[in-house]
């Protein structure tokens, strides 16, 4: 090696060594989104990448991530490599490794020897035992490398032989005929097998010792922070590419339908049939109008029940009441309630609620209902945020002789608004898309034309007679986005001959909903920005 | 090192027996002296058998007082030994602590704050208090000064006024430059009065403080520890500050720094360990010929 002038701070030429410990890092996070893409079926295993199938490049990749990794880690123990490897890889190190090769060795004697009951025991714990003492008594570039580098060669050459191919089955003959097939475990496999090389692969990046220990924490952590972002990006990816051609179906510009507000009437520039329809007989293309618009309004209707009695019940808790079994019982009955099943606040709206709004399923039960849902998650979060306001607040506002109430409404409310913010975006979250409460409370039939869309403002009327306002639209029952995905996933009723391919109009409403709950969120968090903003420079 | 077992030790035993002082006299006769102790000018409040009691913790044991007008008081002592408390007290700013069990009487002007129908409004907008780190309202330096007034409706500047034109624009940002004169602020910050106050230094949070607490016109300012957190340049500020306000206001200000009590004080009260006021006097004899051993031991650094 070239560094023979080392000195503790500065290492030696490594650079060729560490290009090669970061290509098998590179190596297996590419595994693991191969893995995870697999796994979600966004590729198929047996599909041929220039004339080999992906299952055997995976397992030529895995061999070779399992060949350099143990190369590196014999390298570092002959002195070949620069490292400071500690004594031992570490007990927990040593637990988990012992734990995967037990499963390996008592899965490979039980179903490809077949071996049976103590024989097949033995043979687990025999591995298990092996892999424990390989891991924790020889130096740490050992133990962390041989292990984990021995499995992924394994899994690879698995792989590479065809042992199990695409068309592989593993029978668990239980009565339930359950089985699994390739595309389960291949990717399952591959993804492990990719974790524990990754880290190995970068505490021998890092030279093992604390820094080694620190780059393979990082890569752990970050695989798992990035896999949550995959996640999220898959669903989201998943129902947009499944949900579009519903969405534009009949969709052109240029001949929009008339739209009014505030009065003023004007032709829009497009024309999305689906947002813009409800469903009538004689429509040429249906749509989810009048769902979307109750939606909105049952997200109104419930945030603005919830909120003044969330903040308010907030604010009387953390400044004026004294701590004791009132505040006690509070907390518990806010804890519980934010616990209860979505369908006991359906049955609720449906025994109590309906009776006395009329007695029909009504759009002012469902909000009742969801605010009832969403109470609970306001008081919580707002009175995190009262008492995070700093007490130097009050203080500073009560010696300039200020009354407690105006104290709370100019200076406390104020500091607390972004994170009684957070709480409702939270909150809306939640409600928007549950189906079971609104169910029971607010939604009469599936498919409603675009005629009936409910029209909140619109239905407000002076009356002669106490309370001298009614608002015939808030007692009508009317649909919901995640009703509506339900009775078409449930039952496909109702759609007609006029829908011709039913399955893209369910993604396309799922793509609705998830839009109308992401557009929720994003009001939101523009509405913290702005408080937060405010409160700190203005 | 000796010594200050020594003095460790008679403070353990303090309550029981009296101590020596430096004239030989027992400590209560010295205190009954300095009990006498008269000073120019009239008397703003007067604090008579103060006792604090924090739930069992007697914090406070018998304190009286006479702080007299236009002139700054210093109040000095170890960590814990009740100065903040007694502070706090002067504007019954300890009413906001559930446990604090306040006796005694403590008079402003002659009139008793601790009785029955005392409004704590203009209690607190007759003596003001600035605390130990600065914490301007999250809002901006404008609104900081304005607050108070605002809030009592002295300026009017609420949407309904402006909408019926009552609003008092012009004596709301005639009582800003005011204030932030009156702190030597307003040079510093005159050409940013919207932004926002968080982003101003600690020292200049600091006067910010003091310019939002004589907006609503106090007589006396209590200040506790005004520039513990601050470095000396900022505390230079805030100390010539401090003698400049000692010219319309009465001044009870808190420090640990004993320079900073001998520089800018005109009395100065030494509390204790135990909640005890011990000595009290003009700064100059307090500190130059402390009558009391335990005060100047505490003084010269030995104890404390």
């Amino acid at each position: 090696m070239a560094g023979a002038t080392q000195t503790n701070l500065i290492t030696g030429d490594t650079s060729q060594t560490n290009a090669v410990a970061a290509g098998a890092v590179a190596l297996a996070a590419l595994l693991f989104a191969l893995s995870l893409a697999a796994l979600f079926e966004i590729v198929t295993i047996s599909d041929p990448v220039a004339g080999v199938p992906i299952v055997t490049l995976l397992g030529l990749i895995l061999v070779t991530l399992g060949g350099s990794v143990i190369v590196f880690g014999v390298g570092s123990y002959l002195d070949y490599v620069e490292t400071q490897p500690s004594p031992s890889a570490g007990l927990v190190a040593a637990a988990v490794f012992s734990g995967v090769w037990f499963t390996v060795g008592g899965l490979v004697a039980s179903q490809t020897f077949g071996l049976s009951g103590l024989a097949w025991l033995s043979v687990a714990l025999l591995t298990g035992a092996g892999a424990f003492a390989l891991t924790a008594l020889p130096p740490e570039d050992i133990g962390s490398t041989l292990p984990a580098g021995a499995l992924t060669l394994l899994t690879g050459l698995v792989f590479v032989t065809g042992t199990i191919g695409p068309a592989w089955v593993w029978e668990l003959r239980f009565e339930q005929q359950a089985s699994f097939t390739a595309e389960f475990v291949i990717p399952t496999a591959t993804l492990l097998a990719a974790l524990l090389s990754g880290w190995a692969a970068a505490k021998a990046y890092g030279g093992f010792g604390a820094r080694g220990r620190h780059m393979g924490a990082y890569v752990l952590i970050y695989l798992n922070a990035s896999s949550i972002v995959g996640v999220l990006f898959v669903l989201v990816a998943f129902t947009t590419t499944k949900g579009i051609p519903g969405l534009l179906t009949g969709a052109e510009l240029g001949s929009g339908p008339d739209v009014t507000l505030f009065g003023i009437t004007f032709g829009l520039p497009f024309s999305v049939p689906f947002v813009m329809n409800g469903v009538a007989l004689l429509n040429d293309f249906q749509g989810v109008l009048p769902a979307i618009v109750g939606t909105i309004w049952l997200v109104i209707g419930a945030v603005l029940f919830a909120v003044p009695l969330g903040v308010g019940a907030a604010i009387f808790l953390t400044e004026y009441a004294e701590r004791g079994r009132l505040t006690q019982a509070v907390e518990v009955a806010t804890n519980g309630l934010w616990s209860t099943p979505s369908i006991v606040f359906g049955l609720f709206g449906f025994a109590f609620l309906i009776p006395r709004f009329g007695g029909n399923k009504s759009l002012i039960s469902g909000m009742l209902t969801l605010s009832f849902m969403l109470l609970p998650l306001v008081l919580i979060t707002s009175r995190e945020a009262i008492l995070a306001v700093p007490d130097e607040y009050r203080d500073a506002s009560a010696a300039l002789g200020v009354s407690k109430w105006q104290t709370i409404r100019s200076v406390v409310i104020p500091a607390a608004l972004p994170g009684v913010v957070t709480g409702v975006i939270l909150g809306v979250g939640r409600i928007a898309g549950e189906t079971a409460p609104i169910l029971l409370t607010m939604t009469g039939g599936t498919f409603i034309p675009g005629g009936q869309t409910v029209d909140v403002i619109g239905g407000f009327r002076f009356t002669a007679t106490p309370p001298f306002v009614a608002n015939p639209e808030l007692l009508q029952a009317t649909t919901a986005l995640p009703f509506q995905l339900y009775a078409l996933v449930r039952a496909g009723v109702g759609l007609g001959d006029n829908v011709t391919n039913p399955e893209q109009f369910q993604w396309a409403t799922a793509l609705i909903l998830l839009v109308v709950v992401l557009s929720f969120y994003a009001v939101g968090i523009c509405a913290r920005y702005y408080f937060r903003r405010r409160l700190k420079h203005e | 090192m000796s010594e200050t077992t020594q003095t460790t030790e008679q403070t353990g035993i303090e309550s029981d027996q009296p101590l020596e002082t430096t004239s030989g006299e027992t400590e209560e006769q010295v205190r009954e002296k300095w009990r006498e102790y008269k000073f120019d000018g009239r008397t703003k409040l007067a604090v008579e058998d103060l006792d604090v009691h924090y739930g069992d913790d007697h914090a406070l044991k018998g304190v009286s007082i006479e702080i007299p007008e236009n002139s700054v008081t210093a109040l000095i002592g170890p960590s814990g030994c009740g100065k903040s408390t007694f502070l706090r007290c002067l504007n019954r700013m300890n009413d906001r602590i559930r446990s604090a069990r306040i006796d005694g009487s403590v008079r402003l002007d002659g009139q008793e704050i601790y009785q029955e129908g005392v409004n704590l409004v203009e209690l607190r907008k007759r003596v003001g208090m600035v605390f130990q780190s600065p914490n301007p309202f999250p809002k901006s330096i404008r609104e900081n000064i304005a607050y108070g007034p605002e809030k009592h409706g002295d300026i009017n500047t609420g949407l309904l006024a402006r909408l019926l034109g009552r609003a008092d624009e012009e004596s709301r940002e005639q009582l800003v430059e005011r204030c932030l004169r009156d702190a030597a602020l307003w040079d510093e910050v005159k050409d940013r009065l919207g932004d926002n106050a968080l982003g101003l230094s600690g020292g200049q949070q600091q006067r910010l403080c003091i310019a939002r607490c004589l907006s609503v016109d106090p007589e006396v300012i209590l200040m506790d520890e005004p520039a513990s957190a601050l470095d000396p340049i900022a505390t230079a500020k805030i100390e010539d500050l401090i003698e400049e306000l000692s010219e319309e206001y009465t001044v009870v200000i808190v420090t640990h720094n004993m320079q900073q009590a001998a520089r800018i004080s005109d009395q100065t009260a030494v509390f204790l360990t135990g909640g005890e006021l011990v000595e009290y006097g003009n700064t100059d004899q307090v500190f130059e010929d402390p009558q009391s051993e335990r005060v100047e031991d505490y003084i010269t650094g030995k104890f404390g």
